[in-house]
């Protein structure tokens, strides 16, 4: 695939901000996508994620600070960021009473001349081929999904950007659109995926931005955010008691219990056997000691109590 | 690299396929147009066949004033419907912000609407009167036949009507975002504030700022009283193509500038 910039990063952003009246829904947003990455933009519902990519793509103005599509500086030559851009926003959406190849040739008139002979090949990628004269008011979700990434790819797209891509999608739908995303990534696109979904976000991507009220709270490779912390479920007869125990030992980060298992955030995980050492001396009776590594999820709860902790 | 500014055949070309592949659309036009025009001379002939003492014939110049009347006020309606399609369409369907991520100026999206939507109604609205004008002449019976520069200008005037009402259907349409919203305006505007404020003496002048009034002073003088509605306020052509002109263009620009700087 040719690309148009030698930039590592095909998203960048520079203090980025939005506000409706009062409210600000993007606040100071510094984003950095890699090239050739998968990248997960995560936060909550109503966290901003769906009006940062409005303004990456020129659907609506952002009240400060600068962006860069491509190397592109947006909206100032958005034309010519757009045209290697594919976007989906929000739920695809459609002329139902057109064919699903009948829709892909609306959106390729829009786009350059030779957005049209790459219809055949974009369905066929997809799987849509035998249903692409089929109106698309009989397509199942999955299948208007799948022709949504369609029409992304008549832009022969360097930057595909999904918002929310796995809404409403059953299982195997999921586990096909993670599909998608690797081959594209393997073709050497970049996709940016917006998703309050940890699990998925931490199963399809490599890199990842966590966002909250606005603000990007943390960046990085997966790996990166994981970090080296780990997590030990404990399993005991005093859940209370195991709890003052392991709040008051340095290794610990973080104890939550869910009133039967606690879960302890430990930064190294030889500190394992002298908390168990601990909890036997203090008369706890140890029933389960189960090291794992950290998820995303873990370390965006972390996160987000943090947070909330220092607001 | 171009910078997409006007709008391309192919764009133009895709609207109207977006249009002609809607059915619905597609039949509620023709019955407006083609249809209205076909059952109205049909019940005329057949009740003149059926007592030709009591009824005249179907065709003839006043018949030929009489339908292209119809014409002009169901043409009106199919405008503001197709008009409001090609306008806000794209919107309703909640795919213009697609259009607009593939980096195309809005301008360009928004231009290209008009000769679509046009292309899609003019055929109805030529062939509705195509239909009138040979059974103005075949039905005239005993009525006076009207001549060839007749029916050319009553189908100028039928055609210039419908055009008008269609291009301010696609401007209230892109402004305001919502199909049925805008035939609601447009249809408002033409059938029931326009005959109103035309007869209100007492407006004066003002009177002649509606572009329906305006419409109804540039209806061919041939036609007599056929294709009128309420009374006619005397208005030169230069007056009729300022108020026409003036309407259009600030319609258009109103609504593109609209267009472009809505959140899509």
């Amino acid at each position: 695939m040719n690309t148009t910039s030698i930039s590592p990063y095909v998203v960048e952003t520079d203090g980025l901000s939005k506000r409706f009246g009062e409210r600000t829904v993007v606040r100071d947003v510094d984003l950095r996508v890699p090239r050739g990455s998968a990248f997960g933009y995560l936060g909550p519902n109503g966290a901003g994620k769906t009006t940062l990519i409005r303004m990456l793509l020129g659907l609506t103005p952002a009240t400060a600070g600068s962006m860069r599509l491509l190397g592109y500086p947006v909206p100032e030559q958005r034309t010519r960021a757009l045209a290697r851009v594919g976007a989906i926003v929000e739920e695809p959406r459609f002329h139902g009473h057109l064919t699903g190849r009948e829709n892909l040739r609306i959106v390729a008139a829009a786009r350059g001349r030779e957005a049209a002979g790459l219809i055949d090949g974009a369905l066929d990628q997809v799987g849509l081929t035998t249903r692409a004269g089929d109106r698309v008011k009989t397509y199942s979700l999955g299948m208007k999904q799948r022709l949504g990434i369609a029409r992304c790819l008549l832009a022969d797209p360097e930057l595909l950007i999904l918002d929310e891509p796995m809404n409403g999608l059953d299982p195997g739908g999921i586990q096909e659109f993670r599909g998608f995303v690797r081959s594209f990534v393997e073709q050497g696109r970049t996709i940016v995926l917006s998703s309050h979904l940890l699990d998925e976000v931490e199963k399809t991507c490599d890199h990842v931005a966590i966002v909250d009220g606005g603000a990007i709270v943390a960046q990085g490779s997966i790996d990166e955010l994981r970090g080296d912390g780990h997590v030990v479920f404990v399993e005991v007869d005093d859940t209370d008691r195991a709890r003052r125990v392991l709040a008051g030992n340095a290794a610990v980060e973080r104890v939550v219990d869910d009133g039967h298992v606690l879960a302890v955030s430990i930064l190294d995980a030889r500190a394992v056997p002298d908390l168990n050492r601990r909890l036997v001396e203090a008369g706890v009776a140890v029933q389960r000691l189960e090291l794992q590594q950290a998820s995303l999820e873990q370390r965006f709860l972390e996160i987000t109590t943090r947070l909330e902790n220092a607001a | 690299m171009t910078t997409f500014a006007l709008p391309a055949p192919r764009l133009v070309a895709a609207d109207v396929l977006r249009l002609r592949r809607n059915r619905s659309l597609a039949v509620v036009t023709g019955v407006l147009t083609v249809g209205a025009v076909a059952v109205t001379i049909a019940v005329m002939e057949l009740m003149h066949v059926a007592s030709p003492a009591k009824h005249g014939p179907a065709g003839g110049v006043q018949n030929l004033g009489h339908v292209a009347f119809l014409i002009a006020m169901l043409g009106t309606a199919a405008a503001a419907i197709v008009g409001s399609r090609a306008g806000a369409g794209d919107k309703d369907a909640g795919v213009y912000r697609d259009l607009v991520v593939t980096g195309r100026s809005r301008v360009s999206l928004y231009l290209s609407r008009i000769p679509a939507g046009f292309a899609f109604l003019f055929p109805f609205v030529a062939a509705a009167y195509a239909l009138e004008a040979v059974s103005a002449v075949v039905f005239a019976g005993s009525n006076p036949v009207p001549d060839a520069r007749l029916l050319a200008l009553t189908g100028l005037w039928t055609v210039l009507e419908v055009a008008f009402f269609y291009l301010l259907s696609v401007a209230v349409a892109a402004l305001l975002g919502s199909r049925s919203y805008a035939i609601g305006v447009v249809l408002a505007f033409r059938l029931a504030i326009t005959p109103l404020v035309a007869s209100i003496s007492a407006l004066g002048i003002v009177r002649e700022l509606m572009p329906g009034v305006a419409m109804q002073a540039l209806a061919p003088a041939g036609l007599g009283h056929a294709a009128r509605q309420g009374p006619t306020v005397p208005m030169s052509i230069g007056a009729v193509a300022a108020v026409l002109i003036v309407w259009a263009v600030a319609a258009v620009a109103l609504a593109g500038w609209r267009d472009v700087t809505r959140d899509a």
